[in-house]
């Protein structure tokens, strides 16, 4: 349904925004200190999967709760929420053993997005 | 998608460059792109999902060639397209309008 | 050297007659309210900005309480002094230590906190630091005139969900008794990034 947004609603969407939490009805699947992989999985329409980490172990750092899924509502089949995850990587794991080993990366990774690292 | 905005860990994209005493917003332009970002996602021609989606699909070369905000051009002009609101013979016919009318 | 750059003048002066008919063109079929344009640009051009930021990092080194509620529930904590809604739904608050020091980045695009820093610069939206600070965040550093001592953990956050974050940078040697609003003026938008230090005063 397409609408003319007006002036009058400017402030108040601004002020409010768009928040992406939603309630998911599963139990998480992983907890911090869990680690993970993030899946070698190549969609070939939208993902926030970069390419750096994919096959990657990282740690669970965090348990975010239930998020829109970007993959599926790009598509417009639905925001079907699912449990995100912050996941520290090290910078030796991403760029090799070469790597500043002073350095690590923490990404957001959605629960279809991972697997177990065993 | 294995797009040219997955670009991290990416080398040889060059130097920083930082504007000192950037402005918000370079020219009108920018700013009337800015508003009808958030206009056309407010009044449902897409979600921000949908919008990045539209940037990715840029071609390469241009993507990395642009102005930021030709970014957001490119994905509101193909959403648009896509609803059936405007059309691109529109806006090239827009164009040449104004165009015309700005000379004269 | 010339030819380029009337070529990037011709391409920009084309840009802006296509912005100009898709706005003329949504506007006529009635899809978009012009004069709502010009609110959202008033607000990110002249009231909404890095200043807020800067008031939530002064509040956090002046009131150890406010510090522990903004770590603990940034969104909360923000919204307390005024700020938020767009890009800043959800705020998350990174702490910088004496053994640790927080950069941001988006990778994939360019997200970043509005509510408390308004609209990024250009260079955060670009392909340099967007493809480097995930590889090289000492080298991107060092592009900014800074230099963190060898023992400190560097930690990358790369900004691809809908959190957004925002680095409190450690309070500078020399401040002590100063007002809330003079702390303020010492916490520059790079802080709050995670590309420099406030400044001392």
């Amino acid at each position: 349904m397409l609408s003319m947004f007006p002036a009058s609603g400017v402030d108040e969407l601004v002020a409010t925004g768009g928040p992406a939490d939603r309630e998911v009805d599963v139990a998480p699947r992983f907890k911090p200190g869990d680690m993970i992989r993030a899946r070698n999985i190549h969609s070939p329409t939208h993902t926030r999967l970069p390419r750096y980490v994919r096959g990657r172990v990282g740690e669970v750092i965090e348990a975010c709760g239930g998020y829109v899924y970007p993959d599926t509502n790009a598509l417009q089949q639905g925001e079907n929420p699912q449990h995100m995850y912050n996941v520290r990587f090290t910078a030796k794991e991403l760029w090799g053993p070469d790597a500043d080993p002073g350095f690590v990366i923490i990404i957001s990774l959605w629960e279809d997005y991972i697997e177990p690292a065993n | 998608m294995n797009s040219i905005a997955d670009m991290g860990g990416m080398h040889g994209l060059g130097p920083i460059r930082v504007e000192e005493n950037e402005p918000v917003f370079h020219a009108e332009w920018e700013r009337r792109m800015f508003g009808m970002f958030i206009l056309a996602f407010a009044g449902g021609h897409f979600n921000v999902d949908m919008f990045r989606y539209g940037m990715e699909q840029m071609p390469p070369a241009e993507y990395l060639g642009s102005d930021y905000y030709e970014h957001w051009l490119h994905s509101l002009t193909m959403w648009i397209a896509a609803n059936g609101s405007v059309t691109e013979e529109e806006i090239l016919a827009r164009m040449k309008e104004i165009e015309e009318r700005e000379a004269a | 050297m010339g030819a380029v750059h009337e070529d990037h003048n011709h391409h920009r002066s084309r840009v802006a007659l296509r912005v100009k008919a898709v706005e003329s063109l949504l506007v006529e079929k009635g899809l978009v309210d012009p004069a709502a344009i010009d609110k959202l640009v008033d607000l990110y051009e002249n009231k909404i900005g890095p200043r807020n930021g800067a008031r939530v990092v002064a509040k956090a080194w002046a009131d150890p309480e406010y510090r522990k509620r903004l770590l603990k529930d940034g969104t909360a904590a923000i919204r307390e002094l005024g700020y938020s809604g767009v890009q800043g739904e959800e705020m998350v608050v990174l702490e910088n230590t004496p053994t640790v020091h927080n950069m941001v980045v988006c990778t994939l695009c360019s997200c970043y906190p509005w509510p408390t820093l308004g609209l990024p610069p250009n260079w955060y939206k670009a392909a340099p630091y967007r493809s480097r600070a995930v590889i090289d965040p000492r080298g991107v550093l060092a592009e900014f005139g800074v230099t963190l001592p060898d023992g400190k953990e560097i930690r990358v956050w790369d900004a691809n969900a809908e959190l957004r974050y925002l680095v409190l940078p450690e309070r500078p040697e020399g401040t002590e008794g100063m007002s809330e609003e003079a702390l303020a003026e010492l916490v520059t938008r790079d802080s709050m990034i995670g590309v420099g230090f406030a400044k001392t005063p």
